[in-house]
């Protein structure tokens, strides 16, 4: 038996290069693609959840124009149907395994032609037909993770605001997007970011349905090599050197706007 | 009854909440007049801010019934004053309603002028250099012109009070709320809010006020109105409520305030 790692091993790894080079682009855009179009779902999921549209709201009151308190038309008066289909949605994606999302959005979407994406490589390395997908299943998962972040910093910012900009006659929709949203946003700005962080590795999954990011490029070398335990060392040092850095850019940032909040 | 130059007409306001366990408002009925300066006074708890916040509807009524400008705007569809029945948007009655708030609710990530122009410019859709003139020459009224560009956080208490009140000016409203102005502030900064707000009540704008300031009360106030447990308890002129208190709870309240 031979070394279980050999420096000539990582010799012939290095005859792949640009595959782990193309492969460490591919991560890159997928995720960055991937938390762009989360957060916009997540906004959406976030604004559909705390939204107070209650199409049966005619039912609490009384023939007198009193509020109901109890009964049942009373709890029909509350239901928010746009509210329960966030509510969900979230909790579905939160509570299943990544890996059997995008399966599902792969084999279900894609695969069977039922959206025909084109057959084209842009770059000369990034084919279309897999990166979609990858991305869509991504972001699915995605937004449902950050709405929560999302909600959690609408419902940090001071009631207040709302009343304050209600007072003013804005509108809920014109409150939320000129006075909630900004601060809580920037409040959140931080755990987004992190959230691309987790992306970066999360999406090692990816080579699964073909994508050729990072795992993609450990599996084309070991095909062609007979050895894995090199070319998932390089990886290692590939994803921690995306990751890590990135982690302490945000904490430095993180440290800063806080500072600038007690100015 | 309503008289010509009536405002708001608050009848029979009622607020629960958990199911009616407890009354914030217990059956309200007050007439707010056009010029009015009405102090609204009592103990912690009586629902002194609940009847403000109700007045635009910041809080859902339970039951009764307001009536604004000829408007039942508690009621999804109402009858005007030529009898039509319209749809009630509450929206556009809370433009002609301005509030100011015991934590002034300035907009931190915006300027001061930025604070002052959001509303008419989304709302009204005012020309954003006109309603910037119109924002400079009230701060300009309260002293505060040179701060435009400045950021809530970078002001002192009366001075973020001031802006809160100019700002709601800026919408031109024909009533002003406020929820104890100048309870959160420090004790040399609530003169100089109060005097931004007799000045206001000498150009004759109409006015709720909850306070404490007694002193203010009698000076400005024009009819007084003593809430406990979510009743209005006594009503009158600052003469009738503060030298011949009828009630007994009021009696007893003022003895704890006026020291
Ligand atoms: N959202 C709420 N849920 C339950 N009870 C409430 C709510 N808001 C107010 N109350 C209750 O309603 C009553 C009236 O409250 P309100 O804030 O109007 O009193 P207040 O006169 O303004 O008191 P303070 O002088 O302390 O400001 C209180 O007993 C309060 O606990
Ligand atoms: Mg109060």
């Amino acid at each position: 038996m031979g070394n279980l790692i050999s420096a000539a091993n990582f010799a012939k790894v290095a005859q792949y290069a640009d595959l782990f080079k193309q492969g460490m682009a591919v991560t890159i855009m997928l995720s960055l693609l991937t938390v762009l179009f989360g957060f916009f779902l997540a906004l959406l999921l976030a604004v559909m959840r705390l939204s107070h549209l209650c199409p049966f709201g005619f039912l609490g009151l009384t023939k007198d124009g009193h509020l109901r308190e109890q009964g049942f038309l009373f709890h029909l008066s509350r239901f928010n149907p746009v509210s329960f289909i966030a509510t969900v949605y979230v909790e579905v994606f939160r509570a299943t395994p990544m890996l059997v999302q995008l399966w599902l959005v792969y084999f279900l979407l894609f695969d069977k032609s039922v959206i025909d994406l084109p057959k084209v490589t842009i770059l000369g390395f990034i084919r279309l037909e897999r990166f979609i997908p990858g991305v869509v299943a991504l972001a699915l998962n995605s937004g449902a993770y950050l709405s929560e972040i999302i909600r959690a910093g609408i419902q940090s910012i001071d009631g207040g605001q709302t009343e304050a900009a209600r007072s003013l006659g804005l509108t809920q929709g014109q409150n939320m997007r000129y006075v909630v949203l900004p601060q809580a946003i920037k409040n959140t700005l931080p755990a987004i970011a992190n959230e691309f962080v987790t992306i970066i590795k999360e999406s090692a999954i990816t080579y699964t349905i073909g994508v050729q990011d990072i795992m993609s490029a450990v599996n084309a070398t070991k095909g062609a090599l007979y050895i894995i335990i090199e070319p998932l060392l390089v990886a290692t040092l590939m994803y921690f050197c995306l990751t890590f850095p990135t982690s302490k850019i945000i904490a430095y940032f993180e440290r800063r706007m806080s500072r600038g909040d007690k100015r | 009854m309503a008289t010509r130059d009536s405002l708001i007409q608050v009848t029979d306001l009622k607020k629960y909440y958990n199911r009616g366990a407890i009354k914030a408002l217990d059956g309200i009925t007050a007439d707010i007049n056009r010029g009015d300066v009405m102090v609204v006074i009592g103990p912690s708890g009586s629902g002194k801010s609940t009847f403000l916040r109700s007045l635009n509807l910041l809080e859902k009524p339970t039951g009764g019934s307001i009536v604004f400008d000829g408007v039942d705007i508690t009621k999804p569809k109402a009858k005007n004053a030529e009898g039509k029945v319209v749809r009630v948007n509450v929206d556009e009655h809370r433009q002609k309603m301005g509030m100011v708030f015991q934590h002034f609710n300035l907009f931190p990530h915006m300027t001061i002028l930025d604070n002052m122009t959001l509303a008419p410019i989304k709302v009204r859709h005012m020309p954003k250099a006109q309603a910037e003139e119109k924002a400079m020459v009230l701060l300009d009224r309260v002293g505060l012109k040179d701060r435009a560009g400045a950021y809530p956080i970078q002001l002192s208490g009366g001075q973020k009070q001031r802006v809160a009140i100019v700002r709601a000016l800026e919408m031109e409203p024909e009533v002003m709320l406020f929820d104890e102005p100048t309870s959160a502030l420090d004790p040399e900064m609530v003169g100089e809010v109060l005097d931004v707000m007799k000045e206001l009540a000498h150009e004759g704008m109409t006015m709720v006020v909850v306070t404490h300031e007694m002193g203010f009360a009698r000076e400005v106030g024009n009819r007084v109105l003593f809430m406990a447990d979510g009743r209005l308890l006594e009503q009158g002129t600052p003469d009738e409520i503060f030298n011949h208190p009828q009630n007994e709870r009021l009696q007893d309240f003022l003895s704890k305030v006026l020291v």
